[in-house]
């Protein structure tokens, strides 16, 4: 079962087992073992210290012998927490489950219950029922168990609403399956894995809260002691004799341990977001381990260029390629558009420039991106730190969730200012409606104060690319910027970049899927295959007459505004995943002119007409025409 | 946002309501007769009766709810017989001490427990991330009461660097130093557990925020790191914690009452255990709607706090 060995990988809830299993099969077989009585007192041999004859662990101030005491306490202890456990869960899981599935006024009625019981600080509710009922073990379970009901209950009822709205259980409902046997056979298998961990998270909390209560004198009553009267009784001798409390009290510390561990390790392996190690946080910079030489920039006279550069996702044992050798430079003034399919690379290819890419699990293997000749693959954070934003910055699709929410776009603004130029804030803030106004926001002196909830797409966007602007940098990475706008915004997004690339002599990598954009904006235009370039030239030369049948395909799925009813041709199959790719051309697959010289060894670049570069063995023909 | 705090206040009333409603049942649950569990089983008849005409013990339930109720409305909580005197004034000079104690603990565990949390999703899998993460574990599984004994046994009896209990010397003034040196220890203790809860929470709040696009724009702004995690991490991951915050006041302050019978503290909480050992019911009644109310209103100033950290939620 994969859950188990989930489960064995984890080394510390694999400790955590042990001692549990150890614990409890000490417990079952206390009564077998030669033992003292644990109740028989002698006082003449009294605060025996541990390690004498005939009392391993001593004895306690009525001379009983702590060994005997310990584990018939354990027991007691463990067999109460186990049973507040599955009673709480019981009723708890029960109550959830009919609020979840009847749902309306019953849920309403039920929650409002459990709210109540929640508002409660937890131990005050159990010391008001053991006042109720009267101190005693059975009554201290009572109070336990009642106590963590609500905690079962909410949790359950959330499991079961999300079920009962599922198609299955329609489906049992439509063929007359009563409530009860809908509930018994429907819901409740799916809703026992939450069940299970929820017990396994909170088993420790009730041995500890009974333990407390016997602690407190509310729960087991003299001469029967679990742990924790154990350790009430031990109290008053604390100075004068600590072994008598040092015993229980680690007694119940290793307890609770192993139960949290083994609880941890429970959750994480039900837990399908660790298993793909998703809840790792990006470092600061992206990973570099580069292997082989560091390649020198092919052309002279450009800003930013990238050389041959490598970026893969090591997840687990697996290797994607996502950029695989890139090659693109960007000379000042100048828009280079980067073009393909969603997960053909681009944006990782854009995100490694400044050390971007999250990492884990993103590693930047090979290759080079120089700016003004200076190599910035593994260069210290500190440097990339001051180039980032300042020389080469970013503007992100979806400028909801790319801005700070709960800072206001003026703070974000200057911060952006002052992370790299130590100005006075009020100067920044001026600075940031100068800004604002730049990217034509209308009334800046009042939106600087606006969150970026409370701003349009298309304003936020603009506050993207304030932002982008604020240091004056020399290269901006666009990708996809207008993807999230509607039309309209999305012509004046591009019309303000392309007036401000004119006015401050910007170098500009955009990254797009749109034809129709980079016609519009960019100089070159670079495709992207499954990691690669496969075609780069002059804009309109490409537009005109693409020479890779992908980029030719890729065209002909633009539908074309007056172009009659010509029949969209969606290119069959689909990009290849980046772990496995194939031999030779990776797009073969899906290329109506494939031989079988395209799935052997490795397509290079070639030069295909002035300033024109293409990976195909066999691409179309440029024509003089087309120049 | 004062119509937000008016808003949240009057929300309170039917919680408080329900509180007094769940404490007054299970009084009620008491077994057997109460006038009974009060004289003892020796008291004549004539005795049981009178007492339960006293305390309207002969009224049928939903009356004698109202009539408790207003009682506390009008600030009469009833007489503890134990103590012979209002709850009302015991509870109130009691509730000072717990305050104090879990006050000083709920800033300990806070400060501690987030802090522990950012440096370890900051430094995942570091050295720093592997020992908070163990000392955590060990803070979660220890139960206070026994991390409070051995902390007398360690820094109070042997070290000598702190007063073994109380809250003030029994000779000497009763100043600010004295109360710090009496309240490390079991400020300490008690804030233990809910650091450790705290700090794990925090950490996987913080990761869960730092995986975010807006953390990847902030790093491409040039924003240091410090500012990546502490200005923009933190402050996204903050409108999570602090609903944690909340939850574990609760635990800090219920968890007051083993502390305080190990440092023979004067709060609410060894006073709770006495009345129930002494079957003092109607100061344990008392005592426990009152903290609990307190608890409500603690819980409207954390939503407040939410309301005022994350512009998104409307006041």
């Amino acid at each position: 079962m994969s859950f188990l060995r989930l489960l064995a990988r984890n080394r510390l809830a694999l400790a955590g087992l042990i001692v549990m299993v150890c614990v409890v099969v000490l417990a079952l077989i206390t009564p077998l073992l030669p033992l003292a009585d644990p109740n028989v007192t002698n006082t003449a041999d009294r605060f025996q210290r541990p390690f004498t004859e005939g009392a391993a662990l001593g004895t306690d101030h009525l001379g009983r012998d702590l060994l005997s005491r310990l584990l018939h306490g354990t027991r007691l202890s463990l067999a109460v927490g186990f049973a507040a456990a599955v009673i709480a869960a019981t009723l708890g899981a029960a109550i959830g489950i009919v609020a979840g599935f009847y749902g309306g006024r019953t849920d309403n009625i039920i929650m409002r219950g459990v709210d109540m019981l929640m508002a409660f600080p937890y131990i005050l509710l159990a010391l008001a029922i053991v006042a109720a009922l009267g101190p005693g073990l059975l009554n201290a379970l009572i109070a336990v168990a009642a106590v963590n009901i609500p905690f079962f209950a909410r949790n359950i009822r959330g499991v079961t609403v999300g079920i009962v709205h599922k198609e299955f259980v329609d489906a049992a409902r439509l063929s007359g399956m009563s409530d009860l046997r809908i509930i018994v056979t429907e819901v409740l298998p799916n809703v026992i894995p939450v069940i299970v961990i929820a017990m396994s998270t909170t088993v420790g909390w009730m041995i500890l809260e009974t333990a407390g209560l016997s602690f407190l004198g509310l729960g087991s009553q003299p001469p029967v002691a679990d742990l924790g009267s154990m350790l009430g009784e031990a109290r008053s001798a604390l100075i004068t004799n600590p072994h008598t409390s040092v015993v229980p009290g680690t007694m119940i510390l290793i307890i609770v341990m192993a139960i949290n561990l083994l609880g941890d390790g429970v959750r994480d392996a039900l837990d399908p977001r660790l298993k793909s190690g998703a809840l790792n946080r990006p470092m600061p910079t992206t990973l570099v381990d580069r292997k082989g030489p560091v390649p020198q920039p092919k052309e002279g006279g450009a800003l930013l260029s990238i050389d041959g550069l490598k970026t893969e996702f090591h997840v687990k044992d697996r290797v994607y390629k996502a950029v695989g050798g890139v090659t693109l430079s960007v000379r000042p003034g100048e828009c280079l558009g980067l073009i393909g399919e969603s997960g053909s690379g681009k944006s990782v290819t854009a995100l490694s420039v400044m050390g971007l890419v999250a990492s884990p699990p993103g590693v930047i293997t090979g290759g080079a991106v120089h700016f003004e000749g200076q190599d910035l693959v593994g260069a210290p954070y500190a440097h990339l730190r001051k180039m980032r934003g300042d020389r080469v910055a970013y503007i992100f699709q979806d400028p909801l969730a790319t801005l700070h929410p709960l800072y206001t776009v003026g703070d974000q603004l200057i911060e952006a200012v002052q992370s790299h130029h130590a100005t006075p804030k009020s100067e920044a803030r001026a600075h940031a409606i100068d800004l604002l106004k730049s990217v034509r926001i209308p009334n800046a002196e009042k939106r600087i104060d606006s969150y970026p909830h409370e701003m349009s797409g298309g304003m936020r966007q603009r506050v993207g690319i304030a932002m982008a602007l604020a240091n004056d940098p020399d290269v901006i990475i666009a990708d996809e910027p207008t993807t999230a706008l509607d039309v309209t915004v999305q012509a004046q997004i591009l019309s303000l970049l392309d007036d401000l690339r004119r006015e401050r002599g910007l170098a500009i990598v955009f990254i797009t899927h749109d034809f129709g954009v980079v016609a519009q904006l960019c100089d070159r235009v670079a495709v992207m295959y499954a990691g690669r370039i496969v075609e780069e030239g002059p804009t309109d030369a490409i537009l005109n007459a693409p020479s890779h049948p992908y980029t030719s395909r890729l065209m002909a799925c633009v539908p074309e505004l007056g172009g009659g009813r010509r029949e969209l041709a969606a290119i069959p199959g689909l990009p290849p995943v980046v772990d496995r790719l194939p031999e030779g051309c990776a797009f073969a697959d899906r290329c109506h002119k494939a031989q079988e010289a395209c799935r052997r060894g490795e397509i290079e670049l070639v030069d295909n007409g002035p300033s024109r570069t293409v990976r195909c063995i066999a691409p179309e023909p440029v024509t003089e025409a087309a120049q | 946002m004062a119509g937000y705090i008016l808003k949240r206040l009057v929300s309170a009333i039917p919680v408080l309501l329900g509180i007094s409603i769940i404490v007054f049942l299970i009084m009620a649950m008491i077994p057997g007769d109460p006038a009974t569990a009060i004289l003892g089983s020796y008291a004549t008849p004539e005795n049981v009766e009178k007492l339960n005409r006293d305390l309207g013990l002969d009224k049928p339930l939903v009356q004698r709810y109202f009539i408790w109720l207003g009682n506390m409305l009008q600030g009469d909580f009833g007489r503890s017989f134990s103590l012979n005197r209002p709850v009302i004034d015991e509870v109130l000079e009691r509730f000072n001490g717990t305050l104090i104690l879990a006050g000083t603990s709920f800033v300990i565990c806070s400060l501690l427990g987030v802090a522990a949390g950012v440096v370890s999703a900051a430094r995942q899998y570091g050295l720093a991330d592997k020992l908070i993460t163990f000392v955590v574990l060990l803070g979660i599984s220890i139960p206070s009461f026994f991390l409070g004994m051995m902390m007398i046994l360690i820094f109070a009896v042997n070290l000598k660097w702190f007063p073994v209990s109380g809250m003030w010397p029994i000779y000497g003034a009763r100043d600010f130093a004295a109360l710090v040196s009496h309240l490390t220890l079991p400020a300490l203790a008690l804030a233990t557990v809910a650091t450790g809860v705290i700090a794990r929470l925090s950490r996987s709040a913080m990761l869960e925020v730092l995986r975010q696009d807006f953390i990847r724009t902030a790093r491409a702004k040039g924003v240091r790191e410090r500012g990546v995690i502490w200005r923009h991490a933190l402050r996204a991951a903050m409108v999570s914690i602090i609903p944690v915050l909340g939850i574990q006041a609760g635990f800090v302050l219920s968890g007051a009452v083993y502390i305080e019978i190990v440092f023979q503290w004067p709060g609410v909480g060894r006073m709770l255990v006495d009345a129930i050992l002494t079957r003092d019911i109607l100061l344990v009644q008392g005592g426990v709607v009152f903290v609990a109310a307190c608890y409500v209103m603690f819980n409207i100033a954390v939503d407040v706090a939410q309301s005022l950290l994350d512009p998104r939620i409307k006041t």
